[in-house]
């Protein structure tokens, strides 16, 4: 299948409380490669303005909190309008993943942008996030972005040097076809790839290297592909939990954006869920790009 | 036959209180939630006026603007812009699109900045479809 990811239009998907312009505006180096239209999405929960015992359906707060966001929105359209960007809004009442998904298959974007708040442990574990069932559910990217208060980074362009992490899967050709799209923005790209320990403590130190060499090999054959690109790539093996070793990785190599595939919804949808993606979601301090297989 | 006036905005509220005065003004309003819509409707209906706004989902009014003035069919069209977005951000869009290789195109004829009064409204499009 040939991929055309071009990120020519962004879902900005914002509550304000969690997603600023600033995130926006870390993003708009992207112009270079082919962005050019942002959509600006604002969903009021429904238990903001209705199901309130005995009150029915309140519409004053509904009106109130449309103007809000349409007053913030405005402010940031100029911005965006006077550099010759396409912008459009959508203020809606309802249910956040719902109107995500809905708003980015109508508008074809090439990438959501989303904010992921932080909630206490107890919120996780019995209720997944929005950000998870957006990912679950989206055939498009999602760059997660971190929380202010969540002592995220603050990185000014999340595109500069991203680390890819990598189990070798099938989507990881979508994650490159989409980075080789960028190589005017990108300075730099990491490829890590992190080994089961329980696998290299089985087998004997022979058995060790030759795991270590022939994942090695495959990450330079990634690094050579981008290279041909035109982006520079440099690969790292490392070893134990994948999501702080990832972690580690990127503050290593001073990454600005962790990257990494989804797998596919179908067959390990709740593994998903468990998994690798979602962990990074919650946990990294970086801006996290994950990105879906394609649909069957 | 009355003059067809097409209203272009995503807030149903604000398409309302515009059918509204275009109503009492005598015309026949015809309806678009957002540019994509606006610019079918146009192709169609060919109205005498447009009310248009300029921050919408689909299409947003500074180009469907373009996509009019650039237009052999429907530049004549005259427009009036009713927004929020301040003029001078709208004029330095349409500087900013000019220079990233686009054609040049006029100042919108009436450019008003929500929230407006009706009487201002309706003056301005009797104004406009006497001229």
């Amino acid at each position: 299948m040939g991929y055309a990811m071009d990120i020519q239009t962004i879902l900005f998907v914002t509550k304000f409380e969690t997603l600023w312009f600033d995130a926006l505006a870390s993003l708009l180096d992207l112009r270079e490669a082919a962005l050019e239209h942002v959509v600006f999405l604002n969903v009021i929960e429904r238990e903001k303005v209705a199901l309130h015992r005995g009150r029915g359906y309140q519409k004053r707060e509904e009106i109130k909190l449309r103007e809000m966001a349409n007053i913030r929105f405005i402010d940031w359209a100029e911005t965006l309008f006077e550099q010759g960007m396409e912008v459009g809004a959508y203020i809606v009442v309802g249910n956040l993943q719902q109107q995500v998904i809905r708003t980015s298959e109508k508008e074809n974007v090439d990438l959501i942008v989303i904010g992921n708040e932080k909630k206490k442990r107890f919120e996780l574990f019995f209720s997944p996030s929005d950000v998870i069932e957006i990912l679950r559910r989206s055939h498009k990217p999602v760059l997660v972005y971190k929380y202010r208060g969540n002592g995220g980074s603050q990185e000014n362009k999340p595109f500069q040097r991203p680390l890819i992490a990598t189990c070798f899967s099938n989507t990881m050709r979508k994650v490159f076809a989409y980075l080789k799209k960028l190589d005017r923005i990108i300075e730099e790209v990491t490829i890590v790839h992190v080994a089961d320990p329980g696998k290299l403590q089985q087998g004997s130190a022979m058995a060790i290297q030759k795991t270590r060499l022939v994942t090695r090999r495959k990450l330079d054959e990634a690094c050579d592909e981008l290279t041909a690109a035109g982006i520079r790539a440099t690969p790292k093996v490392y070893v134990g939990d994948p999501v702080r070793e990832i972690e580690i990785a990127a503050r290593e190599c001073n990454a600005t954006m962790i990257v990494a595939g989804t797998a596919h919804k179908k067959t390990i949808a709740e593994r998903f869920v468990g998994g690798t993606p979602r962990a990074l979601v919650e946990k990294s301090a970086f801006p996290t790009l994950l990105v879906p297989p394609d649909p069957d | 036959m009355s003059k067809q006036v097409l209203i272009v905005d995503d807030d149903p509220d604000v398409r309302l209180f515009n059918k509204t005065v275009v109503e009492e003004s005598g015309c026949t309003p015809l309806e678009a939630a957002n540019g994509e819509e606006g610019l079918a409707i146009l192709k169609d209906r060919k109205p005498d006026l447009v009310i248009l706004d300029v921050l919408m989902p689909r299409q947003s009014g500074i180009r469907l603007y373009r996509e009019l003035k650039t237009d052999k069919a429907l530049k004549d069209i005259p427009i009036i812009i009713l927004s929020g977005i301040a003029k001078k951000t709208f004029l330095r869009s349409q500087k900013a699109l000019t220079e990233f290789g686009g054609e040049t195109v006029p100042e919108p004829e009436v450019y008003l900045e929500k929230p407006v009064e009706p009487e201002q409204l309706a003056q301005e499009i009797h104004h406009m479809l006497k001229s």
